[in-house]
């Protein structure tokens, strides 16, 4: 556990705390609360070989997919959902069986995290036999129960090397208030070896604990302060998701080149996270924000 | 009264529920998404919906945005499902009906949502089953759907990966793989309705009016079986229909749809030339 007062530290050494070949574990899910600072930062840093797993995912793992940083995906689903379709980058470096797939559910990854949090060399699950995912993960094994004599799949614990969480609101000692889906992030932030948190706005206790703490610090490694860290994805209750943004990365990522070409406009530009933030267009911005003005600008914004 | 055929498909999906049941849909669903909320509040009202990867309990969403964790989907809810807390409760047999769909579908029931080819290098990687692999065992009832049975590449005689568990896979029955849950019940696509009979197996029970059997049979991957008592789908209520429309007025549940489906258009009446 985490015991230091303050940790809050800056964006490039905090992902900086991920090492090659690690295994990383990612909050939020599909276009809601993905580490997106985090990510590009690792981007930025050159990172390689990486373990990502996490549950339904998106543009994280496609971006570092892009950029060359992942060795393995051990995720229950990386896409834009039937909005957006497949995930471009993802799809063409599995189908050229240049990223090995350990595609996983999300109940599976759960009971990982759960074996890990319990300390345990394994749980059992109730599915998965009979499936090819089955066949796709010699890490899993059958087991008989003692007391039923059923035949049951068992995994293994689930240890990431590092969680990357965003959050809306934090305090200096990583204390993280969420919104609903939390996802898998409590359950990271209890098996991981550290968490490394981005936060919208650093606030003081008083109004992390007001709001209600999701996260608590003990579990946070350190906390950086990063205006918009999940865009273009939502970070309720402060902005909604940028379909543009993601529309535009969806098709720029359709071709090997373009993608390269969406990663040196808007992640390894020189200027980092801030050029980023500096380079969207503030009243797009301003939008997402005034997402709960009205039902009917928070429709708008989907369209 | 007219309709186009996404309307009456979200319908048709609607009908496969029953009231008091506890339904779940997955994300990237919206097909399935509003099919509930139209079930809800239609023959259905004391149902409990938990909606998507929102896990919110019975919410009023003001609009169906594209992606399916956004916070206009727990609008209304008084309460929000953590993660585990809905997946506890489909592993543990306390959700009666969940939608599933995938990329190919076999006559079993099997879904693959993960890869067309072989594994090692797939010809198409999709996207994977969420929490499917699991909870498509465990779940009473499962509601299969697809909108793309008319491309001949969906419903095929063998899937080239088994995401979600069918009525059986090579490895064995439900009964032989100790699964809690009763596996698909109905099957609709944009084409007709199946059910899987008493032996779990795909059965071609009701067509749309503007499709032929030899259509069917020619979209179809395998085998196809016709029920004795093969009829059409039967129509939407006007009821239904504005209810379909007041919950998604961004009709992205269309998006599921080739754009040529959207042109399947129908009334009521006789056309007056």
């Amino acid at each position: 556990m985490f015991v230091d007062h303050d940790k809050v530290g800056d964006l490039p050494s905090a992902a900086a705390r991920v090492s090659d070949g690690d295994m990383v574990a990612l909050g939020g899910g599909l276009s809601a609360r993905l580490p997106m600072a985090l990510v590009r930062e690792l981007v930025r840093l050159g990172r390689q070989d990486l373990h990502l797993v996490g549950s339904a995912h998106g543009m994280d793992v496609d971006l570092l997919v892009a950029a060359g940083a992942v060795a393995v995906c051990e995720e229950s689903y990386v896409g834009f959902e039937q909005d957006l379709g497949l995930a471009p980058s993802y799809r063409r470096a599995a189908e050229a069986g240049q990223l090995e797939i350990r595609e996983t559910c999300c109940v599976t990854i759960l009971t990982q995290l759960r074996a890990a949090q319990m300390g345990l060399p394994f749980l059992p699950v109730r599915g998965v036999k009979g499936t090819d995912i089955r066949r796709m993960h010699p890490d899993y094994a059958e087991i008989v129960c003692p007391f039923t004599g059923e035949t049951l799949v068992a995994v293994p614990p689930l240890e990431p090397d590092v969680a990357l969480i965003h959050a809306p609101m934090g305090d200096r000692v990583g204390n993280l208030h969420l919104e609903q889906p939390y996802v898998l992030d409590e359950h990271f932030a209890r098996a991981a070896r550290q968490v490394v948190a981005t936060v919208d706005r650093l606030a003081t206790t008083e109004e992390v604990v007001a709001t209600g703490v999701t996260i608590p610090g003990h579990r946070v490694s350190v906390v950086v302060e990063v205006p918009f860290g999940a865009h273009p994805t939502s970070c309720y209750p402060g902005y909604a998701y940028d379909r543009q943004h993601l529309a535009a990365y969806v098709a720029a990522a359709g071709q090997a080149q373009t993608a390269q070409d969406y990663l040196a406009e808007w992640v390894t530009r020189p200027g980092g996270e801030d050029a980023y933030r500096a380079a969207l267009d503030q009243d797009r911005l301003d939008r997402l924000m005034s997402w709960s003005d009205t039902i009917e600008e928070w429709k708008e914004l989907f369209v | 009264m007219n309709w186009n055929l996404p309307e009456w498909f979200v319908v048709t999906l609607a009908r496969t529920i029953s009231d008091r049941e506890v339904v779940f849909h997955g994300f990237g669903s919206p097909c399935a998404q509003v099919a509930m909320h139209v079930a809800r509040r239609t023959h259905a009202p004391n149902m409990l919906l938990i909606e998507g990867a929102m896990y919110a309990v019975n919410p009023a969403p003001p609009f169906v945005p594209p992606t399916s964790n956004d916070q206009a989907l727990k609008y209304g809810a008084a309460y929000s499902m953590r993660f585990e807390e809905f997946f506890d409760a489909a592993c543990r047999g306390e959700v009666d009906r969940m939608f599933l769909s995938g990329g190919q579908i076999d006559p079993y029931g099997n879904t693959n949502v993960t890869a067309i080819g072989p594994m090692n290098r797939p010809k198409v990687k999709l996207g994977g089953g969420g929490g499917g692999c699991n909870i498509s065992a465990t779940i009473r009832h499962l509601t299969l759907w697809t909108t793309r049975h008319r491309s001949g590449r969906t419903l095929v005689q063998e899937c080239d990966f088994i995401t979600d568990v069918g009525h059986r896979t090579p490895a064995g029955s439900r009964v032989d793989l100790g699964y809690t849950g009763g596996g698909p019940a109905h099957l609709v696509t944009e084409l007709g309705v199946f059910d899987y009979g008493d032996v779990g197996r795909a059965r071609l029970v009701q067509i749309f009016p503007d499709v032929t059997l030899d259509e069917v049979e020619r979209s179809t991957g395998f085998e196809l079986q016709v029920s004795p008592d093969l009829g059409t789908v039967p129509e939407p209520t006007e009821e239904e229909l504005e209810i379909v429309r007041a919950v998604d007025p961004l009709a992205v549940h269309a998006s599921e749809f080739d754009p040529s489906e959207l042109d399947r258009t129908f009334t009521s009446e006789p056309a007056i030339a």
